[in-house]
């Protein structure tokens, strides 16, 4: 069961980083910069998969 | 459609590879017979579980609520594997070696004792093939070709399985890292398009923004080993 849920979620980090990011993306689609949004959420990511490698 | 058949099929290769050295290392302690049988009642289970994932996404109604679902698992999914791959990329993680997974396995005491070598390998082909299995239920469900995306899991199989059969120990020479790098870069394309356009964002490029991401996510991976590389050496140092 652990092995699923991992494999679904991933674990607290990856969480936190898709997370993080794809709320970062949709408060910026509410702002008049919602153009932004489609640079953002790749550039969010990035920087967190290099967080993650770092873990 | 392409995009989704080599992306399973090189998910799947990797995910293969190692589940066949788990199968590898039982069957040499409890037959053959023993050990495929375990891997078969794991298929069973993965066969099973993609039926019932591909059920519960396709009675999501709304495009954008299905869309962002399978969008966040897909993001999940390959931010992991994009991080992973640039950390044993880089050097801060040792790169999956089969070889040592495989000596590792047989020093296991448990692998002589029938009822837990059989586990042993039922759960091996299992968790292996979960991650195939969020695949092909995701890229399949949100695009129509859930079948063609599970042929693609099963002719990956049917490689890894030849391969096996023909050089009967573990294949190390597959080169996991670099397959996972540029999976988990497609992967997050399609995660990250599909998150955004189900909250409404229109990508300037369309479909092509796809293509677009995979360039951008592979070449900013690369620019991260790069960059982590040399502090990884540092630290060995």
């Amino acid at each position: 069961m652990n092995g699923f849920i991992k494999t679904l979620f991933g674990d607290k980090n990856t969480l936190l980083v898709a997370g993080l990011s794809i709320l970062i993306a949709a408060g910026l689609l509410r702002t008049p910069a919602h153009e932004l949004a489609g640079l953002a959420l790749p550039l969010c990511l990035l920087a967190g998969a290099g967080y993650l490698a770092r873990r | 459609m392409i995009g989704i058949l080599l992306a399973t099929f090189s998910a799947a290769v990797v995910e293969w590879v190692e589940a066949y050295t788990i199968i590898l290392a039982v069957a040499l302690s409890i037959g053959w017979g023993r050990a495929l049988g375990a891997a078969g009642a794991a298929l069973g289970a993965l066969a099973v579980l993609t039926g019932l994932g591909s059920f519960a996404l396709t009675r999501i109604h709304d495009l954008a609520i299905l869309q962002l679902v399978v969008g966040v698992f897909l993001t999940l999914f390959g931010v992991r594997w994009l991080g992973k791959a640039v950390a044993r990329g880089a050097g801060l993680k040792k790169l999956h070696d089969e070889d040592a997974e495989f000596a590792e396995l047989r020093a296991r005491r448990d692998i002589n004792e029938a009822k837990a070598a059989w586990f042993i390998a039922f759960n091996g082909m299992l968790l292996e093939g979960l991650e195939v299995w969020l695949i092909v239920v995701a890229l399949g469900v949100q695009t129509h070709h859930t079948l063609i995306a599970a042929a693609a899991a099963i002719a990956a199989l049917a490689a890894v399985a030849a391969a096996g059969v023909l050089i009967r120990k573990p294949l190390s020479q597959v080169p996991e890292n670099t397959i996972k790098f540029v999976v988990g870069s497609g992967i997050l394309s399609f995660g990250t398009f599909w998150v955004l356009e189900s909250l409404g964002y229109a990508w300037p490029l369309g479909d092509f923004t796809l293509l677009a991401l995979f360039v951008f996510y592979g070449l900013g991976g690369l620019a991260l080993v790069r960059l982590y590389a040399p502090k990884a050496k540092a630290k060995v140092a």
